[in-house]
């Protein structure tokens, strides 16, 4: 099935190299998936699901754990090619893009992960890394010829993007001194260095403590603000509600209702959904 | 009383310096060739990958004077690359030092490469790396353990006797400097003779090459960020 599109607005491409200018709206595109089916051996994980994150919005996609949520988001960004369907950026299947153009629109989506992800270094290098590899190689060797004679502050993107999920002042530390809520929002800002036009968050907040839950919510916000479309996995009912403007529902590997969130919460059309929602359906 | 038998400035430098040349020679052909092995069997899923990891490990005790046998023959004028006349030179030395150290390398570094979390390459790729940058992330992430892998292939290589004894040929010229003589042989030399305050004293700054190598490693590894482990 598909998600309902409030709105509906399509929108233009980008060329994705761009980094980050603080606040600034430029036009962004549509992450959308078509019939995804996807398995892993004899084991069907996702079957025909179905689903659009439009710019300026949070999509919320819901689902007890291990009802293949991560396996959407990878496809979604591009980790691995679906066993049938299609993954759409800007209206073009991205596995049908030749390698250089699929790069190019891989590099308008940015994810963080539920596991620890960051690099062994400093918080900094950790969120320039996707701005590094957009450039040039002599960029990169010169870039990294004068590193060793001496240190640069950090650029306004990589500053934006820290000052983002409230990190700013943690900008020199080693990255493998630091909390694992403080870690989680590091990866979102490594993600939303480059400005992405879609921002992937796969169980970013599991097992996180209120502050730091509360600093990465506030960070969804700031990115659908300015016109980023956020996809959040998530089996936490209450997160959903809180940040999202729609939510799709996952359960056993397909999507069984999606629509605005109030909606999908407050009068669901399907009863597994009605079940969920109430915390009477476990898996 | 021990006698100091052949041991002057000249002699002394010239070992240790061949010493120097052929085991850094031979490290270097072996990262050349080993990191990229590594990576590669590190990352690719393959019919026969864990026999080929096997192999390698196997190729960490393989017996120095086998290789030195082999190799011997494979340089003689009769052998496959007799042509080169290689035989009885510093870069016969290298060859089989470099086949001593390349497993050894390639085994420590493999098992770096596959110690850096697949979470990290996923966030490398989502983050817009190429296989390249993937591959470059990899190789820094895990520098600890390359550097280690090094710093193991330089110590079986500059420690090695019986190969490059078979293959080298022990040559000192008549002004006491060394063409293939290293600090190990001329201490399998001294000691035969009788010289074993030479013998010693070689020793001595054989140990002392090996700890300032170990020690440059170290440093290398205490300096760089990342080294306070993956969280609190």
């Amino acid at each position: 099935m598909t998600a309902g599109v409030p709105g509906g607005g399509a929108s233009g491409a980008s060329d994705g190299s761009d980094s980050a200018s603080t606040g600034a709206r430029r036009s962004r595109t549509r992450l959308a998936a078509r019939g995804l089916s996807h398995g892993f051996g004899d084991g069907a994980v996702l079957d025909d699901v179905s689903l659009t994150v439009e710019p300026g919005e949070i999509l919320a996609v819901v689902g007890p754990s291990g009802t293949g949520k991560t396996t959407l988001f990878r496809l979604l960004a591009m980790f691995e090619r679906p066993d049938e369907g299609a993954v759409e950026v800007g209206g073009d299947d991205v596995w049908d893009l030749p390698e250089a153009r699929r790069l190019a629109v891989r590099r308008r989506v940015g994810m963080a992960f539920q596991t620890r992800s960051l690099f062994s270094t400093t918080v900094e290098e950790n969120v320039s890394y996707g701005l590094r590899v957009r450039r040039p190689w002599s960029a990169r060797v010169r870039d990294a010829v004068e590193g060793l004679f001496g240190r640069e502050e950090p650029s306004e993107t990589v500053e934006d993007a820290l000052r983002t999920v409230g990190m700013f002042d943690k900008v020199d530390r080693d990255a493998g001194s630091l909390s694992a809520g403080e870690a989680q929002r590091v990866a979102i800002a490594r993600a939303l260095a480059p400005d992405p036009d879609v921002l992937l968050l796969d169980e970013p907040t599991s097992n996180l403590d209120p502050r730091n839950t509360a600093a990465i919510e506030s960070a969804m916000r700031a990115a659908r603000d300015r016109g980023i479309a956020v996809a959040l996995a998530t089996h936490d009912m209450q997160q959903a509600r809180r940040v999202s403007d729609r939510t799709a529902v996952i359960l056993g590997g397909t999507c069984i209702e999606s629509g605005p969130t109030d909606a999908v919460f407050e009068s669901p059309d399907d009863d597994r959904v009605r079940q969920f929602v109430e915390g009477k359906l476990v898996y | 009383m021990f006698g100091l038998g052949d041991l002057n400035l000249t002699y002394l430098v010239s070992i240790t310096a061949v010493s120097l040349y052929v085991s850094t020679a031979a490290v270097a052909l072996s990262a050349a060739i080993g990191l990229p092995l590594s990576l590669l069997v590190g990352f690719r899923d393959f019919t026969g990958k864990s026999a080929v990891t096997s192999l390698i490990s196997t190729g960490m005790g393989f017996p120095s004077v086998v290789v030195g046998l082999v190799v011997l023959l494979t340089l003689s004028r009769s052998g496959p690359l007799g042509a080169f006349e290689l035989l009885f030179t510093p870069e016969a030395m290298i060859l089989s030092q470099t086949i001593l150290a390349l497993p050894v390398l390639v085994s420590v570094s493999l098992s770096a490469v596959q110690s850096v979390p697949q979470d990290l390459r996923d966030a490398a790729f989502a983050a817009g790396g190429t296989s390249t940058d993937v591959a470059l992330l990899v190789v820094r992430e895990a520098r600890y353990g390359i550097v280690t892998a090094l710093l193991a292939a330089y110590g079986r290589a500059i420690s090695e006797v019986g190969s490059v004894l078979i293959v080298g040929g022990n040559i000192v010229f008549s002004d006491s400097t060394s063409f293939t003589r290293t600090l190990t042989t001329a201490i399998t030399v001294e000691a035969r003779k009788g010289n074993i305050e030479t013998g010693i004293a070689l020793g001595a700054i054989l140990l002392a090459l090996v700890l300032g190598v170990n020690a440059l490693g170290a440093r290398f590894r205490d300096r760089t960020p990342g080294r306070n482990g993956r969280g609190r």
